[in-house]
């Protein structure tokens, strides 16, 4: 424990001397502040609006911050070659990848907080404290960023970065497809069809699962039984990203 | 090695059969809860929604930005389809179906001149805000039916279907106007017995409204008329 708490803590610090993610960041809160300026509206639609653009935002840049992360955690590894030193020390390959899962999860957290604080401090501002559904809303985010980033830190041990960009951001635009697409497939007849589509939809990350921000900016009412189960698919979710990650890198040869 | 590789295999379908069992959960949940973004095949609507994906309320919000363009330069019939798109994408979001109706009902009524198009734009209106009621969301809250009872009581003149969506109104929370209006809707409905109801439950309740509605229920029951 104390061997992949040391890795996390070391990815963490080796990400927080990048610039891109700085770069990210910045952009986020710029957006978030760039909300204000819908003040020519009224007070419901202005406050609708900062709502709907900073879960945006902080979920649009929070992936690009867990896609960039995690793409950068192992493959430097490999590129600087470091991970020769690193591995043949008493470490096992399976401390080493939940280690880095660790570190990118901080990371992204401490993004994550700040774009939040920078939000609800926006909310305070307009007089408009956030509610328990806001704080709903953002758990639910905060979950679908550290999955993507689980999954592009999967993807990382069997794939070339240029490969994981495209496959992450496909998976993530897709992901917030898949209730579409069972909607459409539930009107065909086609039994085998209906199978496949049944098959594909447990299989790619359902993202749209976490996606509660439009029934929240227009003041829809989510139970928490709601959120737990997706807490619940997300962590299940990211025992499958890690197992992938476990099975590719103990199978590479380093 | 391969053994280990099995045992991830099998691992993985453990957590694919959870990742199943839950998703059936959070679909059955999001019937429940209304959670679930309807697939409407509409010309657009698909398309639209494959493009924006997860951004469908920050898409509502750039057309609503549209609509206030149009709005301040006063080309009112450039808001329709941006309406109709808004209600598309966001069917939850009250504001559009009320301001949608109103609109119709009252500023491109204005705008048009002969009695049948008039006509047409009141019924439009009402059309619009019927069918934000039939989103299961919307029909609990006083938003649309408090405008549809107004549209009918002062745009339509039509006091019984005023009376039918006010009285629909307050039954969900809402704010004191809302009585206040359906106590005039009873008087012009000829229900003078409810009305004087009305007006002593307005008087009894809403501090602001004391001394209109003593004079309201003075005047109905010495004139048996009190709106003019």
């Amino acid at each position: 424990m104390k061997k992949m708490w040391l890795i996390g803590l070391n990815t963490f610090r080796e990400s927080i001397r990048k610039k891109t993610l700085y770069i990210i960041l910045i952009f986020a809160l710029i957006v978030i502040g760039a909300s204000k300026l819908f003040s020519f509206l009224t007070a419901e639609e202005e406050l609708k609006m900062i709502k709907d653009v900073s879960f945006s935002a902080i979920e649009f840049f929070g992936a690009l911050i867990a896609i960039f992360a995690s793409l950068a955690a192992i493959s430097t590894e490999i590129e600087r070659r470091t991970i020769y030193t690193l591995l043949t020390k008493p470490i096992r390959r399976s401390d080493f990848v939940i280690g880095k899962f660790f570190g990118v999860s901080m990371i992204i957290f401490v993004n994550f907080i700040l774009a939040t604080a920078f939000f609800i401090g926006l909310l305070i501002f307009k007089k408009s404290p956030p509610n328990m559904d806001v704080f709903k809303t953002l758990l639910l985010i905060f979950f679908e960023l550290i999955l993507i980033g689980g999954i592009t830190l999967a993807l990382g041990t069997f794939t070339s970065d240029a490969f994981n960009i495209i496959c992450s951001f496909f998976l993530y635009i897709v992901g917030h497809l898949t209730s579409y697409g069972k909607e459409l497939v539930e009107r065909t007849e086609n039994i085998i069809v209906k199978g496949l589509a049944d098959m594909l939809y447990t299989l790619v990350p359902n993202y749209e699962n976490f996606n509660i921000r439009d029934k929240i900016v227009v003041g829809l009412n989510v139970s928490w039984g709601y959120v737990g189960y997706t807490i619940a698919y997300g962590i299940l979710y990211m025992c499958v990203a890690l197992f992938i990650a476990l099975y590719f890198f103990e199978k590479r040869e380093i | 090695m391969r053994r280990k590789g099995y045992k991830y295999f099998l691992a993985i379908v453990l957590c694919f059969v959870g990742i199943h069992l839950v998703q059936i959960q959070i679909d059955y949940r999001k019937k429940l809860e209304n959670l679930e973004s309807a697939l409407v095949l509409m010309p657009g609507q698909v398309a639209g929604s494959l493009i924006l994906g997860g951004f469908k309320g920050l898409a509502a919000d750039l057309l609503w930005l549209n609509m206030e363009t149009y709005w301040h330069s006063g080309q009112h019939y450039k808001i329709l389809p941006l309406l109709q798109a808004i209600s598309w994408l966001q069917p939850s979001y009250i504001l559009v179906w009320t301001i949608g109706g109103w609109h119709m009902a009252y500023n491109i009524y204005a705008e048009v001149k002969t009695p049948e198009e008039k006509q047409y734009w009141y019924e439009q209106g009402i059309k619009f805000l019927k069918k934000g009621l039939s989103y299961p969301f919307n029909a609990n809250k006083y938003d649309i039916y408090f405008e549809l009872g107004w549209t009918y009581y002062h745009k339509g003149k039509d006091y019984p279907n005023a009376v039918k969506y006010l009285e629909k109104a307050i039954k969900y929370p809402h704010p004191d106007y809302v009585d206040d209006v359906l106590a005039h809707a009873y008087e012009k409905n000829g229900q003078i017995d409810k009305a004087i109801k009305q007006w002593e439950f307005v008087r009894d309740n809403y501090v602001g409204f004391f001394d209109v509605a003593t004079r309201m229920i003075n005047d109905l029951k010495t004139k048996g008329k009190a709106t003019p």
